[in-house]
């Protein structure tokens, strides 16, 4: 059980890893959701092997099998909630961001004069008079 | 005393929650917010003393004692950045109601603030690892969403590198964690060093401290990992942008110094070795990239990574000179960063725009801004007596008693380069006379910005001019943090205590 995981996660990480040196920012997103199940598979890898084992309810008595190791369940639970919330931004960022440029890919939103004054022409007037 | 210790994480979640509700923009609304941030200042200079005086405060969250609980401790060092953290957010705060006028507040800006506030504050207080990324997480959602908030349509794509290196940092960070408790069965920040001191040696241990690191030097911003701050930093508007300079990327330096003092064992010599180097070039490119730069955000978004060179080789030296060398740097740096941001944002007000070749004329009609600029600018640069001396004599020192004459090389060029693109701010804007560039006196908002600045400023001159007690300060913590074994008695004692009582 432990090493089919450990190949997932692998596999998992690789792909997400592809995706991420991708240009456009989408494929990046759902490099991003791969990577954060493939950790979130990881951390439960900490958990250790589970055959054998009963589930971490108390009052539950399965024959007298030790439980797994609750904790890093609570931790996957905990990261899924905010891996949801971040994707979630990030789409609606992508969204708006292709709104305003009709594109998501690196290469053209940043194809004017890479890094410079990304503000210059915005006076903290506009700023204040918004 | 130690439930003390939360609330600098309690005070501005909770502020945080009502601004949200509380959503119509007012004189009373931010009399209320600056009060919140004074209420954490005077809350942090207690701790800061109660530190001093009677040790580290340590907090079993729910009772939970220590290996099996979050555990919230408050040492020296955590003091001391709660504190800094308390003055950046008040001033920032204070500086934003003086830039804008009540009607066109943001209702979102200061709740979110605060937000990233409790996350900042968290991530200093906390001794437990999965609690340091649920506190990183805090702090970068709020941080994703005021860098958005404001930004305009053309700005906002600057967003997207910041957001995506974030990303990765935060699930190699997870990774990290669940890595940790695999290792070492605990997560808590004690528990793992008294088990990586036995187990040191396994490879284990070196490679799950280089990925932690990595994680931590992502967000610190050190060489390669850097390229996501200089173009989203400008974006923000100015107020915000002292807040996230001032402390940000001083979280990753702050837990940077946490790993290598508390969390791992102390002869990893190589990792500090390849820390310091990193470090180096950070240093080198960091400034590179602001001499490169044409508009006065930009060059000041350069410079954080330049300075964040500089504390981190102090930590890659690793010894307890070069570790005070780190803390008193922290503290200069901190207040410099956010009054240089500020001092840039009036040069903005003033001359309607901080790009250098439409902005002059400052010193012959302004030289009070023109004083809040250069004393912060040649601190920066490392002239005595100015705070940044002290600290950069320091990281010097050590540099030549280890032998680094490359790294002190490398530091003194960077400190001469600073010093060049500052020069380069001040000959523009300030020094060169250009008749078709106005200068907006009637504009009366500088006033109260420049106040603010001028207070950061003063605060700064103080750390200069009376380094001593500060230098003590640094010098105690140094000697706090580097102390693992004091560190791990005083959380797992403590929590043998906590569970004999009833």
């Amino acid at each position: 059980m432990l090493i089919e995981t450990c190949i997932l996660v692998g596999l998992l990480v690789a792909v997400a890893v592809y995706l991420i040196l991708q240009p456009g920012f989408v494929r990046i997103l759902f490099g991003f959701v791969l990577l954060s199940n493939a950790i979130n598979l990881l951390v439960l890898l900490a958990s250790g092997e589970p055959r054998g084992r009963k589930v971490p309810i108390v009052g539950d008595a399965v024959g007298g099998l030790p439980p797994v190791d609750p904790l890093p369940q609570a931790l996957v639970l905990t990261a899924i909630v905010i891996g949801f919330g971040v994707i979630a931004y990030l789409v609606v960022l992508l969204y708006r961001t292709f709104l305003d440029q009709g594109t998501a890919d690196a290469e053209e939103l940043f194809a004017d004069a890479p890094g410079r004054e990304p503000a210059a022409p915005k006076a903290p007037t506009q700023e204040a008079g918004r | 005393m130690n439930n003390l210790a939360v609330m600098p994480v309690i005070v501005p979640a909770l502020a945080g929650v009502v601004g949200l509700f509380w959503w119509r923009c007012g004189t009373a609304r931010r009399v209320a917010f600056a009060l919140v941030g004074l209420a954490q200042l005077v809350l942090a200079l207690v701790l800061v003393d109660s530190a001093r005086t009677h040790g580290p405060a340590v907090l079993g969250v729910g009772g939970w004692a220590a290996p099996y609980g979050i555990a919230i401790i408050v040492d020296r060092l955590s003091a001391i950045m709660l504190t800094l953290g308390a003055i950046t957010a008040l001033a920032s705060m204070l500086y934003g109601f003086a830039q804008q006028p009540v009607r066109f507040e943001h209702p979102l800006r200061l709740p979110l603030v605060q937000f990233l506030v409790a996350g900042i504050s968290l991530s200093f207080a906390t001794a437990d690892l999965f609690n340091l990324f649920v506190a990183f997480e805090v702090m970068l959602i709020a941080s994703y969403a005021l860098l958005t908030l404001e930004a305009d349509d053309r700005d906002v794509k600057h967003a997207l590198p910041y957001l995506t290196v974030n990303l990765v940092g935060g699930a190699l960070f997870l990774g990290a964690a669940g890595l940790a408790y695999g290792l070492f069965g605990t997560l808590n920040f004690a528990g793992i060093a008294a088990r990586a001191v036995e187990m040191s040696g396994d490879p284990r241990v070196m490679a799950w401290a280089v990925l932690l690191l990595t994680v931590f030097a992502i967000k610190a911003g050190v060489f390669p990992l850097y390229y996501w701050l200089p173009n989203a930093y400008p974006i923000l508007p100015a107020p915000v942008a002292a807040l996230y300079s001032g402390m940000l990327t001083k979280v990753g330096v702050y837990v940077l110094l946490r790993a290598c003092g508390t969390l791992l064992p102390h002869d990893l010599t190589g990792l500090h070795a390849a820390l310091a180097w990193l470090a180096g070039l950070t240093m080198i490119l960091g400034v590179l990239g602001a001499v490169s730069r044409n508009f006065i955000r930009g060059i000041l978004s350069f410079h954080i990574l330049s300075q964040i060179g500089f504390m981190v080789l102090a930590i890659g030296f690793f010894t307890e000179y070069a570790v005070a060398a780190a803390v008193f740097y922290i503290v200069h740096h901190i207040i410099v960063k956010s009054s240089l941001f500020m001092a840039g944002g009036v040069v903005g007000v003033l001359n309607r725009s901080d790009d250098l070749d439409r902005s002059a004329n400052l010193w012959r009609t302004m030289p009070v801004v023109g004083l809040l600029f250069l004393l912060p600018a040649l601190s920066l640069a490392g002239l005595p007596p100015l705070s940044g001396f002290w600290g950069k004599y320091m990281i010097v020192v050590e540099g030549v008693r280890q032998g680094q004459w490359v790294l002190v090389v490398l530091s003194l060029v960077a400190s001469v380069l600073t010093l060049f693109s500052m020069l380069k701010i001040w000959n523009t804007s300030f020094w060169a006379e250009d008749p078709s560039v106005p200068v907006r006196r009637d504009d009366g908002r500088w006033r109260g910005m420049a106040a603010v600045t001028g207070g950061m400023v003063v605060l700064s001159l103080a750390i200069g001019l009376g380094a001593a007690p500060f230098m003590d300060l640094a010098f105690e913590t140094a000697r706090e943090v580097l102390d693992q074994e004091g560190y791990v008695r005083l959380v797992l004692g403590a929590a043998g205590e906590a569970v004999a009582a009833p």
